[in-house]
């Protein structure tokens, strides 16, 4: 059963659990409990699984490893402490593993030190020995493995991957059998994706060698629904989530803060001005704090922000930038700078956002938005160094769009209306890792093996058929992978119901491709001297077509062709990017702050235009005003916002919201095609759909297919979080038509349309890519050699292709789309909008514009989104808004 | 189609038909390759062979097939005969003999080490280029030697193919034959027939980048690209004409 726990234990209940030295110890340095600390204390000693989200400086690792340094205690005074593994900690982060053995080795020194003290000479005539604690990872060198082996610490601290090794060696697994506790940190982080996945199994499969239930304890951040993450901690058993407590102090920590905009007017203000502001913003929260936590999004906005903070205002070694481009090294010295308290300031693009000992923080600042309430909560919570501490932070927008999202999120952030997170179910292809995984180590019986992996919450609905084609794929039965002896990695006997090892090499397969971060591609950009200029990722050639131009280290380039894994191109002549949409590095839209904005555009809109007369003067009316000034908002940022808002609605009539799409037929102003020598408008059929990216990608398909099959012509989009576009290059499409159209889409089931169309795009390459690699039908590395992804890459279409040929229900190729549908789109829930809009619960409407509205114009600029085109994007932005202004004047 | 009044390039497929030496010709068919990759731990099924044998005996049912000319590469490795590689051809072999057809083998640069299987898969293999009624095929690796009384030269080896851009980007690639003249005579270039060859751009890549020494005499731009896919083999018109496609025509411009 899965329990939130409401009210906390005495300090006396919680102390007294406590083995007497740990208990004086933890008295004479803390002096009292944090909030999640006065329920865990006591449910660990207890051996309860436990769930507890906080936080930074909660004292959320103390939280989870006090009560288990207890029981060792307990055990090492008994003369029972033995060398065998007592307790594992698992976080995604090396560093942060380095960070907890360092913050462990106090605490177990210092109490040793205790009972030394306390017992004299006793403690060699009672062997009352010292609690130890090792890391294990892929840094681990040999030399300590082997140490390792021969005296495993009490406390192992390692990686998802690293453990998932462990249990495969025969000779190491023995030592985990003593394990009572296992500890999983940043719990958030790995809920939500394969990695998680991949540890959940792990987790289970651990528990099935230690023969019995051990206390599984969960610590991360700010996480909703936190049931799921709870069910994802502690598994199934019999068809019903296991025991757990929920301990949810997210909230122990007050917030402070605001959404900023830099000026006023975000259309009108030159760029460069802007920024000026920007950054004297920037500065002005540095110099007003101790310390600060910048994140910015993308690694190379966290580069041009250090940059110009040191040119501008003469910052010099106390300020750093850390992200995931830059080594180790140079990471872990600012991370250790930070903590020193030596920097002033410190630039994210994402890396700091994991639990990583950091020190105290009073400020976090976000550039641009985080796309999601829990994220934002998460981030600005790294703010404070206690949790009576406040919470500081700002949100700097960026653009219009930008700066209602912002509004809206810490809104909901100040309400606690977090956004949901969801784990990937039934993956299967880190389901085939773990098949070979438990093939080499035992003969399975088949219904024992799908019932150990049912367990596992993120497998507990699996179709028993998709594990038996597994079964049938890695034992090559499948037709044209029937050569055993190349193909196969386990043995499977149907007539026995049994599978197990094929032989020596598919333990070396297992242990040197484990893992589920795909190996990405980067393409080397060459001129056509081959002089190499630099690297551009292989999703990004592949939206290159010949003569396109592309800004690569600060120049334009024009794309020749491509050969093999090289791109050429020359020096561009023209200075206008044509660089297709291209959003890789973002983050998408929540859908349930996608929902919040929508409400807030219906509100506010309505508001706005009761007001609408006596706004000529551009001033914020009272009504709206008294509005805005709930919102976490500051002055330029409330001027912004209404602008935008009176803008739409004199222009268009009206602003789309979550029950109403907008839908403008309108034509490009800038872009025109010519086409048999005469020059023709690209028309735009502009879906202002906010629901997030996730969801408006599948709609923008289906509709496109749509429209596609009716005009018989190609239809490009441009897919966003607050809508989508369709371009068709030289037709007029009429309103009936759209009408007709959408009425037709509206009633479809989707998945089949948007399969076929799938089937032939890079994404479906790309993505098969990962899952074959996953699933161990391309390995990264075999026989001793590294496989280059260049040689997958280029076979990764043919391998898709005569994959296809097999069966389409090949378990990898099911895994591909499932993935592509549910993980990267949200499939379920595009439809469900489809049938809202049957139903009328969502309504449309259809309009014809001159030029595209005000709210479309971050949408269509999609394409120049990239943070090097600040410039040509911000002129594009303009132009349009000159149009829209010309025409309500 | 038809490109003239014997050679009929076998609609949707990378399969020449010639008529006055009834004759199917095919290249570049690198059997094995599925093998080879999974060597290297990519393990692809074993679908080209059967592919190629499904669209050979497609062809034959309304053909007089007599022989079977391979225009090289009809293996993959350069090492040796790998495995998988000799499984293949035994079973290429095979068919062949059930079908009656005598196999030519023109090799190609893959095709090391065949000779030892020539009396045992009854192939019959020439060293450089083979001149079988008017026609001379070679591989295309080396120019041709012997043109003299041949009207038409055919080779394989540059795996030729277009790239088409669609309106709105997306990149189509279709294999394609080549067809032109070199010194007065007609010149066949085929696309390859493996399953898991896609093909090299040849309108827009740059001359200096293909293969086959011919091509230093004979000016692809010149010459008909007929394109194969979606089950139909259609003239797409001269190359110069595709890379101003690729390069221009389709391509948004910006009027401000």
């Amino acid at each position: 059963m899965i329990e939130n726990l409401n009210k906390p234990f005495s300090d006396n209940e919680n102390l007294s659990v406590l083995n007497k030295y740990v208990r004086e110890w933890f008295v004479a340095n803390f002096g009292e409990l944090t909030p999640p600390q006065k329920f865990t204390f006591k449910l660990i000693h207890e051996r309860e699984s436990v769930l507890v989200t906080a936080p930074t400086g909660s004292g959320k690792t103390m939280s989870g490893f006090l009560s288990v340094i207890s029981a060792l205690f307990d055990y090492s005074i008994k003369g029972k402490l033995e060398d065998g593994v007592y307790c594992i900690y698992v976080s995604p982060l090396r560093s942060l593993n380095n960070d907890i053995y360092r913050n462990l080795l106090k605490p177990l020194d210092e109490i040793y030190d205790m009972i030394i003290k306390d017992k004299g000479l006793d403690i060699i005539k009672s062997n009352i020995k010292k609690v130890s604690v090792g890391v294990r990872t892929g840094d681990t060198t040999q030399q300590e493995r082997r140490k390792q082996l021969l005296k495993p610490p009490n406390i192992l601290i390692t990686t998802p991957e690293s453990l998932a090794i462990m249990i495969n060696s025969k000779k190491f697994v023995e030592h985990l059998k003593s394990c009572e506790f296992i500890i999983i940190d940043e719990i958030h982080e790995l809920a939500s994706n394969k990695r998680g996945v991949h540890l959940s199994l792990t987790v289970e499969r651990l528990t099935e060698i230690i023969g019995r239930n051990v206390a599984r304890i969960g610590l991360g951040a700010t996480i909703h629904p936190i049931e799921e993450a709870a069910k994802f901690l502690v598994g199934y058993e019999n068809g019903e989530p296991r025991n757990c407590k929920i301990v949810d102090a997210t909230w122990s920590k007050k917030l402070e803060v605001v959404a900023m905009s830099p000026v006023n007017d975000l259309i009108y203000v030159e760029n460069a001005k802007i920024e000026d502001e920007l950054y004297k913003q920037i500065d002005a929260v540095i110099k007003s704090n101790r310390a600060t936590l910048i994140f910015t999004n993308t690694r190379s906005g966290t580069e041009r922000v250090i940059f110009n903070l040191k040119k501008r205002f003469g910052y010099g070694e106390d300020i750093a930038a850390h992200h995931s481009s830059l080594s180790r090294e140079a990471r872990m010295d600012v991370e250790e700078l930070l903590k020193k308290g030596s920097l002033k300031c410190a630039v994210t693009s994402t890396s700091l956002e994991l639990g990583v000992d950091i020190g105290s923080i009073d400020n976090v600042v976000q550039l641009g938005s985080p796309k999601s309430v829990t994220r934002a909560i998460q981030r600005i919570g790294r703010a404070g160094h206690s949790y009576k501490a406040i919470a500081k932070g700002e949100v700097m927008a960026l653009d219009r769009d930008d700066l209602v999202e912002c509004s809206v999120m810490l809104d909901a952030a100040m309400k606690r209306h977090l956004d949901s997170f969801e784990i990937p179910k039934n993956s299967l292809d880190v389901l085939a890792q773990h098949i070979v995984g438990m093939a080499i180590t035992d003969n399975w019986d088949v219904d024992k093996a799908y019932k150990l992996v049912t367990k596992a919450y993120p497998y507990s609905t699996l179709d028993r058929n998709d594990f038996m084609s597994l079964l049938d794929y890695l034992a090559g039965n499948y037709v044209g992978l029937e050569s055993r002896n190349v193909y196969s990695k386990i043995v499977y006997n149907k007539e026995e119901n049994k599978f197990g090892k094929r032989g020596g090499l598919s333990q070396l397969i297992y242990m040197l491709n484990l893992g589920t971060i795909p190996d990405e591609v980067t393409i080397g950009v060459f001129t056509t001297k081959n002089k190499w200029i630099g690297n551009i990722e292989e999703e990004f050639l592949t939206k290159l077509k010949p003569g396109d131009i592309f800004a690569l280290g600060g120049r334009l380039y024009e794309f020749q062709y491509a050969k093999e894994m090289k791109c050429y191109v020359v020096e561009a002549k023209s200075n206008t990017p044509t660089i297709p949409p291209w959003f890789s590095e973002q983050l998408p839209l929540s859908y349930e702050l996608a929902n919040e904005i929508g409400k807030f555009r219906g509100s506010f809109s309505e508001i706005v235009e009761r007001n609408m007369r006596k706004a000529a003067d551009k001033l914020i009316p009272d009504e709206v005003r008294k509005f805005l000034d709930k919102l976490p908002m500051d002055e330029n940022a409330k001027i912004a916002t209404y602008g935008y808002f009176y803008e739409q609605l004199v222009f268009a009539g009206a602003v789309p919201n979550e029950k109403l799409i907008l839908i403008e037929n309108t034509i490009d102003i800038e872009e025109q095609v010519v086409k048999k020598g005469k020059i023709m408008s690209k028309h735009f059929i502009i879906f202002h759909s906010l629901f997030g990216r996730r969801i408006n990608d599948a709609l923008s398909r289906a509709f496109a297919i749509e429209l596609s099959e009716r005009l018989d012509s190609e239809v490009g989009i441009l897919v966003s979080d607050n809508g989508f576009v369709l371009n068709v290059a030289d037709l007029e499409i009429s309103k009936s038509e759209i009408d007709r159209m959408i009425k037709d889409v509206s009633g479809m089931d989707i998945t089949a349309m948007l399969k076929q169309n799938i089937r032939r795009t890079e994404l479906m390459k790309r993505r098969f890519r990962h899952v074959a690699s996953r699933g161990f039908m391309i390995l990264r590395n075999y026989k001793g050699f590294k496989v280059g992804v260049g040689k997958q890459q280029i076979n990764s279409q043919l391998l898709l292709n005569s994959v296809e040929e097999i069966d389409q229900n090949f378990p990898l190729l099911k895994e591909t789309y499932r993935e592509i549908f549910y993980d990267l789109m949200d499939l379920e829930r595009a439809q469900k909008i489809l049938s809202e809009i049957k139903e009328g619960k969502i309504k449309y409407k259809i309009i014809k514009t001159d030029v595209p509205s005000p709210f479309s114009h971050k949408m269509i600029t999609f394409g120049y989104a990239d943070v090097m085109m600040m410039d040509s994007k911000h002129l594009y932005l303009q132009r349009l808004h000159k149009s829209v202004m010309e025409r309500i004047k | 189609m038809f490109i003239n009044k014997n050679i009929e390039l076998i609609d949707g497929t990378a399969m020449a038909y010639i008529n006055d030496i009834s004759a199917v010709v095919i290249s570049d068919m690198h059997l094995g390759y599925e093998g080879t990759m999974a060597k290297s731990g990519i393990f692809m099924p074993q679908v080209n062979l059967k592919q190629i044998i499904k669209n050979l005996d497609a062809a034959m049912e309304k053909r007089k097939v007599e022989f079977l000319i391979i225009d090289g590469d009809i293996k993959n490795e350069f090492a040796g005969v790998g495995e998988a590689e000799f499984d293949e051809l035994y079973k290429f072999a095979e068919f062949a003999k059930d079908k009656k057809m005598r196999l030519v083998l023109i090799k190609g640069n893959h095709d090391n080490f065949v000779e030892r299987y020539k009396e045992q898969f009854k192939f019959d293999i020439h060293r450089q280029e083979a001149k079988i009624g008017n026609y001379l095929f070679f591989h295309g690796e080396d120019m041709p030697q012997k043109l003299e009384s041949a009207k038409t030269l055919i080779m394989g080896h540059e795996h030729p193919a277009i790239s088409i851009y669609s309106d709105v980007g997306k990149e189509e690639r279709l294999r394609c034959f080549l067809y032109g003249k070199y010194k007065r005579k007609n010149l066949l270039v085929l696309p390859a027939i493996s399953y898991f060859s896609n093909g090299t751009p040849v309108n827009t890549i740059p001359k200096g980048k293909l293969l086959s020494p011919i091509f230093k005499h004979v000016n692809i731009d010149e010459m008909h690209a007929i394109a194969i896919g979606y089950g139909s083999t259609m003239d797409f018109g001269k190359i110069k004409e595709l890379k101003k496609l690729a390069k221009n025509n389709l391509h948004y411009q910006k009027i401000t």
